[in-house]
């Protein structure tokens, strides 16, 4: 169906939007890339299939040689670098948040932040670190301890994420096709 | 290109409701002038006109009929009766280069990459646009990107042209340009506009209002009647009802 | 679109797509499979020769795709440094910059519309359930609309600007998301207007 295509071909142009655009400033003045934000939102708005579809369609364009990576980057080498784990996690990360929100009947901002976080950090970093671990010859408790700067800045991302999909279903109920 | 009966459009007691609203009803119009105009105001129902007689809706009621086809059913067969031009051409360009978008059109009825290319060339080479067919679509200028559009409507050679608010948007110039080339086609010509000017050399005007067809005949009557009411209108106040 | 491709024509962008990923995986497993720091500096040469091959400005911009990767050196270096292990660094870093280089040397060599069309023969066992169809117009669709929605926000930038003395934060999330699901819509309507995907 054209919808399913059309929704996976611009959310993955999102995601790649999000990288290219300057860092969002938070209130603290905390510059973070909101491309991560995209891909959470690819679960939260678009559902399991559909997000991690739109998803997988951003890497493939990645890796055919695109910079789409926030920061420019893209091509085969960023499948070689230790940050591979991430990448791979990413589809996953956006299925489950998705399939959070498609199944919890909880209210949409609820859902959609309980999605954010287990897809979005727990499931994200269940591939990152490990891929992480391998690629640098690390233990997984080292590789762990690499990565926790980043939790708090992820667990903001996750609300915002939140926040998003919540004005979303408030104020297109019909396009937020997660609980459509 | 034939403007007879069997390339018509006909609407057989059609009505178009979106959960529970009803936006058009009672439809009963047979269309085979060679230039017909559709105005209205905002909100009148004439663009969910356009899309039931594209087939991109289904009619709650009733019928629609395209050169005898189903629009809404029979999109591979529409292809060759009616050919759309949207209002805004970001929401029609589909790919990053012309010839690309050019070809599109024409793998969709079966041809192949290269027939395809060929053609698209052949009628950019005709334009005196040649240079064109490797150009990014996002490069190109607003009347660019619309000139690009008309040509991928006109690759298909449908036997009717479907325009969304053709001129909405552009300046004089091309504006002018665009009305001469749209008055040279052979082919039928339905536009829909809020604006009198747009329809002004049209054979028969449909009036719609509220869903309905409102005044229906010659284009110099029916728009005498729609630009005193529009000028009616405007004397008033806004409209200050609330939908929700 | 900017693609990574480097317009400078080298001896490799005329070798087919295919045997130079296939290349690449093989030494890619081979890297991982080393263990020597001397084994993997011999074979971290390979990359380096293949670069070199292709002259200077070719070369700047392979060193140059390497920046990102500065954090995990940085880190390997102190940890195995702190360690009193740097051979083990040696490897780690030896064996991170050459699968990096490696698979950028085939990225660089390699137009789009290549590495494409061989996606879309990787994908044709998909057939029954991805159409190729689909595919390619999907690939084609995020080409065309990252500079739409790219120009787009950057609108949508300004005109937080034009109300507001503050840089444009986190909200400006909202309507270009918005902005996507409505453009999906239409865009579903004008590929449905000329034939659908099916």
């Amino acid at each position: 169906m054209e919808k399913n295509l059309t929704h996976i071909a611009l959310f993955a142009a999102l995601i790649a939007v999000l990288g290219l655009v300057p860092k969002i400033e938070l209130l603290s003045g905390v510059p973070i890339t909101a491309q991560s934000m995209g891909v959470m939102l690819c679960g939260t708005v678009l559902g399991a299939r559909r997000g991690a579809l739109a998803v997988l369609l951003f890497l493939v364009l990645v890796a055919v040689g695109l910079p789409l990576l926030a920061g420019g980057r893209g091509g085969l080498g960023v499948f070689a670098s230790p940050s591979v784990g991430f990448l791979i996690g990413f589809p996953v990360a956006a299925f489950v948040a998705g399939f959070i929100v498609e199944r919890w009947t909880a209210p949409v901002g609820i859902a959609a932040f309980a999605g954010a976080v287990l897809g979005g950090i727990v499931v994200l970093y269940a591939f990152g670190i490990p891929g992480m671990a391998f690629m640098l010859d690390k233990s997984l408790a080292e590789a762990t301890a690499l990565s926790t700067p980043f939790f708090p800045g992820d667990l903001i991302k996750a609300g915002l994420t939140a926040l998003v999909t919540r004005a979303i279903a408030q104020m297109r109920p019909g396009a937020l096709l997660s609980r459509g | 290109m034939a403007a007879g009966k069997q390339t018509g459009i006909e609407l057989i007691g059609a009505g178009y409701a979106v959960a529970g609203k009803v936006i058009l009803s009672g439809l009963d119009l047979t269309l085979t002038e060679s230039r017909i105009g559709i105005v209205g105001r905002n909100g009148s129902g004439k663009t969910s006109l356009l899309r039931l007689i594209a087939g991109l809706v289904a009619p709650s009621t009733g019928q629609v009929r395209v050169a005898g086809l189903t629009p809404s059913k029979d999109r591979r067969g529409m292809l060759a009766a009616l050919g759309i031009l949207f209002q805004n051409p970001d929401h029609q360009i589909l790919f990053p280069t012309v010839g690309e978008e050019l070809a599109f059109g024409l793998r969709q009825i079966g041809q192949t990459e290269a027939e395809a290319r060929h053609a698209a060339r052949i009628l950019l080479a005709s334009e005196g646009r040649a240079h064109w067919e490797d150009a990014a679509t996002h490069t190109l200028s607003q009347g660019q990107r619309h000139y690009l559009c008309l040509l991928s409507v006109l690759l298909m050679q449908p036997q009717t042209i479907l325009l969304d608010e053709p001129f909405a948007g552009l300046d004089l110039p091309t504006q002018a340009r665009l009305a001469r080339r749209l008055a040279a086609l052979p082919q039928r010509t339905l536009t829909i506009s809020h604006d009198p000017a747009a329809v002004a050399g049209c054979d028969r005007v449909i009036w719609i209002e509220a869903g309905r067809v409102h005044a229906d005949g010659a284009a110099a009557e029916v728009l005498a009647r729609f630009a005193a009411e529009m000028a009616r209108l405007g004397d008033q106040d806004a409209d200050t009802h609330l939908a929700g | 679109m900017l693609t990574l491709t480097s317009p400078v024509k080298t001896w490799a962008h005329r070798l087919p797509a295919w045997g130079k990923l296939l290349a690449l995986c093989a030494y890619t497993v081979l890297l991982f499979a080393l263990q020597a720091p001397l084994a993997m500096a011999v074979a971290a040469l390979l990359p380096a020769a293949l670069i070199a091959s292709c002259g200077g400005s070719f070369a700047i911009t392979s060193l140059r795709m390497l920046r990102p990767l500065w954090p995990f050196v940085a880190v390997v270096v102190l940890w195995h440094l702190w360690l009193g292990d740097s051979a083990g660094g040696a490897v780690v870093i030896l064996r991170m910059l050459a699968a990096v280089l490696a698979a950028n040397f085939v990225t660089m060599t390699t137009q789009l519309s290549q590495m494409i069309a061989l996606i879309e023969w990787l994908a044709r066992p998909l057939a029954p359930i991805l159409s190729p169809r689909a595919l390619a117009l999907a690939i084609a669709l995020v080409i065309r609309f990252i500079p739409v929605m790219l120009a787009r926000t950057e609108a949508i930038a300004q005109a937080w600007r034009a109300r507001s003395p503050r840089k444009p934060g986190w909200r400006i999330l909202l309507p270009t998301t918005l902005a996507a699901l409505d453009d999906a819509d239409r865009v579903a309507e004008a590929l449905r207007a000329r034939g659908g995907a099916g």
